[in-house]
């Protein structure tokens, strides 16, 4: 489904919206896992899309600085993704940046913060984080 | 063909208890379920599909696949999306799977015509019946369900009878802090009842304060259901027959009125047929009408009952004003089930809006839907705000909702699709229509008692949701098989037999005229226990 480079700059997107501080990131913690299950799943109507989306990011970071998106520094990347939330992009998006973008934190987060059996939240350190507790 | 005393369609609520009634009083009762028969690990705790967070599917039936609905601007829904007004579908339905509140309607939810008079265009109307009338049914229903709770506390209601017969569950955090807040404005105070074991009860265990309680299934069982109580007893009386994974096509009846059995389709397509003394419906308030619409003969080619045009109509359930407040403090300490202090203040008696309704805290709220819905507007989505945001304050915040007693519309309603069908072959219900907008007025009067107890209880932010004008229904249904004297304007008469018909009924959420500001499951239990006590008692 995805390219190696289109996967890279999937990660980095990812972690991104979640990023790694004293704990675990977007992509450390299984966000991609989560993403990639459930393109073959509930949101198999993405499949296609999800590509576009990277590569389109992949222009925006050409358009806008000449490099890869990945080859950004991650304030370079914020501040880009920060455009692409508001729909002042650069390069010719295939789908409207804005929405693709507010679905993508959507599926972010479902996969930090929901149950482990949905293939993110690894071992459930989202749960820690925030203090939720599983007994019984 | 086989052929019973009783047949019963649904295993919720009304039918589980209907099957405990009847089996205890030796009559040989057919028990059909469209969902299945679960185990506890069968119900999975998947944070993303499940009654409270039906996000892509559910926990507690119905399927995804083969189950649509459609609305009135053309669109399928599928049984998780937005508008199809699901419960669930599995032995016990909805009390399975519930957050357990076990409700007594107040005296004034059964004359709200009376008290508030008629609006223009609604069909609000008096129950035939009164609190009196339920009473000891509710008392019945509290003893034999299992309930915890505190009947002095319930000052908005005539003085109990009976105690509830286990106390109320040790207060959390967040019960302690909204406690403190009704203090602080005055207001009346009361720990919610629940169908919540706070000790052993009945041959199972006390709660174990997990944090999977709405939504889900208990893991100790120490949440009484029908599963665990009355169709429990009335397999172990070996008078009823369960048959789970079945789907009920059509009522049969004859040209004299006279209901001779049900067909079904199971999951595996193959088709069955029983007979039967009497049927009873208990499907549901959307899949109730949809059968009785769906058995139409020459006689009633409408639809069973429905020779005055009311079956499916007057669908109602609950508007849910919701407020969430953030605190200085944390509110969430993982003690479940979360919810547990409520006030009534509010129920009857405000100026200028129509009934009312009470008010909670809410159950502990899984991590997922605190990032989706009570996140502050102004807090970024994404990038390390948003991720220091959870860390620090998912458990500094709180909520207070509560279910808004509905003014029902007669345009509200259930009728049958005339295209689309399901995956067995039979028309699905078609929904159409909204509640009466004064529902929205009273919805607005309580979000802003709602954000008032938010503020006494000491957030320093609050915010929320205040509900639209909508079609309601949902985990809460009700309505559609009135309950009256008058055939012209009900379907079944105050002992839920259909007009017109010796031997159908209908025991569920579907006969309540008006749905009160409460959980309703108590008293879907209260007068099904009258209904099916009738019925022995009469045969």
């Amino acid at each position: 489904m995805f390219s190696d480079q289109q996967l890279r700059t999937l990660h980095a997107a990812i972690d991104r919206v979640i990023p790694p501080d004293d704990f675990p990131g977007g992509v450390e913690a299984g966000v991609a896992d989560y993403l990639l299950r459930q393109l073959g799943r509930d949101l198999a109507h993405l499949a296609q899309d999800y590509p576009r989306f990277t590569d389109a990011l992949e222009a925006e970071a050409q358009a806008a600085h000449g490099q890869a998106f990945v080859a950004l520094g991650d304030a370079q990347q914020y501040a880009l993704l920060a455009l692409v939330e508001r729909g002042e992009v650069q390069a010719v998006w295939p789908l409207d940046p804005a929405t693709f973008f507010a679905q993508f934190i959507e599926h972010c987060a479902e996969g930090y913060y929901s149950d482990p059996g949905n293939g993110g939240n690894r071992d459930g350190v989202a749960w820690r984080m925030i203090g939720y507790e599983v007994n019984g | 063909m086989s052929h019973y005393d009783a047949i019963i369609v649904g295993a919720g609520a009304g039918g589980g208890v209907a099957a405990g009634v009847l089996a205890r009083e030796g009559k040989r009762v057919l028990l059909l379920e469209r969902g299945p028969h679960s185990e506890f690990a069968q119900v999975p705790r998947d944070h993303l599909r499940n009654q409270r967070m039906s996000f892509y599917g559910h926990n507690a039936g119905p399927d995804v696949d083969g189950n649509p609905r459609t609305l009135e601007d053309g669109s399928i829904v599928l049984p998780h999306e937005r508008g199809y007004q699901n419960n669930a579908a599995m032995v016990g339905g909805g009390t399975r799977v519930f957050g357990a509140q076990a409700w007594r309607f107040m005296p004034q939810d059964f004359h709200m015509a009376s008290t508030y008079g008629v609006p223009e265009g609604s069909s609000l109307a008096d129950w035939p019946i009164d609190y009196e009338v339920l009473e000891p049914w509710y008392e019945r229903a509290e003893w034999e369900i299992g309930v915890s709770g505190t009947d002095s506390a319930m000052t908005h209601l005539p003085p109990y009878k009976r105690p509830y017969p286990m106390p109320s569950l040790a207060p959390n955090t967040s019960m302690r802090t909204h406690l403190k807040g009704l203090e602080n404005l005055g207001w009346q105070a009361l720990p919610m009842p629940q169908f919540i074991n706070s000790e052993d009860y009945n041959g199972r265990q006390a709660c174990i304060r997990c944090q999977h309680c709405v939504g889900f299934a208990c893991p100790v069982e120490a949440k009484n259901g029908t599963h665990n109580t009355t169709i429990a007893a009335a397999l172990r009386s070996g008078k009823c027959e369960l048959k789970s994974g079945v789907m009920v096509e059509r009522i049969d009846c004859d040209d004299g009125g006279r209901v001779r059995g049900v067909k079904w389709i199971d999951n595996g397509g193959r088709r069955g047929s029983a007979t039967a003394e009497i049927v009873i419906v208990s499907a549901g308030a959307v899949e109730s009408a949809r059968l009785l619409l769906n058995s139409a003969t020459t006689r009633e080619p409408q639809g069973l009952g429905n020779h005055s045009d009311q079956v499916g109509r007057h669908l109602q359930g609950h508007y849910y004003p919701m407020v969430i407040g953030l605190f200085p403090e944390r509110m969430m300490d993982n003690q479940g089930p979360g919810g547990g202090v409520a006030t009534c203040q509010f129920n009857h008696g405000n100026p200028d809006v129509i009934g009312g309704g009470m008010l909670a805290d809410d159950f502990i709220v899984l991590p997922i839907i605190s990032w989706k819905m009570y996140a502050p507007r102004d807090i970024p989505r994404w990038g390390h705000a948003a991720k220091q945001f959870m860390r620090d304050k998912y458990r500094c915040l709180g909520d207070i909702k509560g279910p808004v007693h509905e003014i029902p519309s007669p345009d509200g309603r259930v009728t049958l699709d005339p295209k689309v069908r399901d995956k067995f072959g039979i028309p699905v219900a078609h929904l159409s229509g909204t509640t009466h907008p004064e529902t929205v007025r009273t919805a607005s009067f309580m979000y802003e008692r709602a954000e008032e107890w938010m503020r006494a209880s000491g957030a320093q932010k609050v915010w929320g949701y205040r509900p639209d004008l909508r079609l309601s229904g949902g985990q809460h249904q009700a309505g559609t098989c009135r309950m009256g004297e008058d055939p012209a304007q009900s379907v079944v008469d105050p002992w839920q037999r259909v007009h017109g018909h010796d031997n159908l009924f209908v025991l569920d959420g579907s006969v309540h005229v008006t749905n009160g500001g409460f959980n309703p499951v108590l008293t879907i239990m209260a007068t099904s226990w009258r209904a099916a006590e009738r019925i022995v008692e009469q045969w």
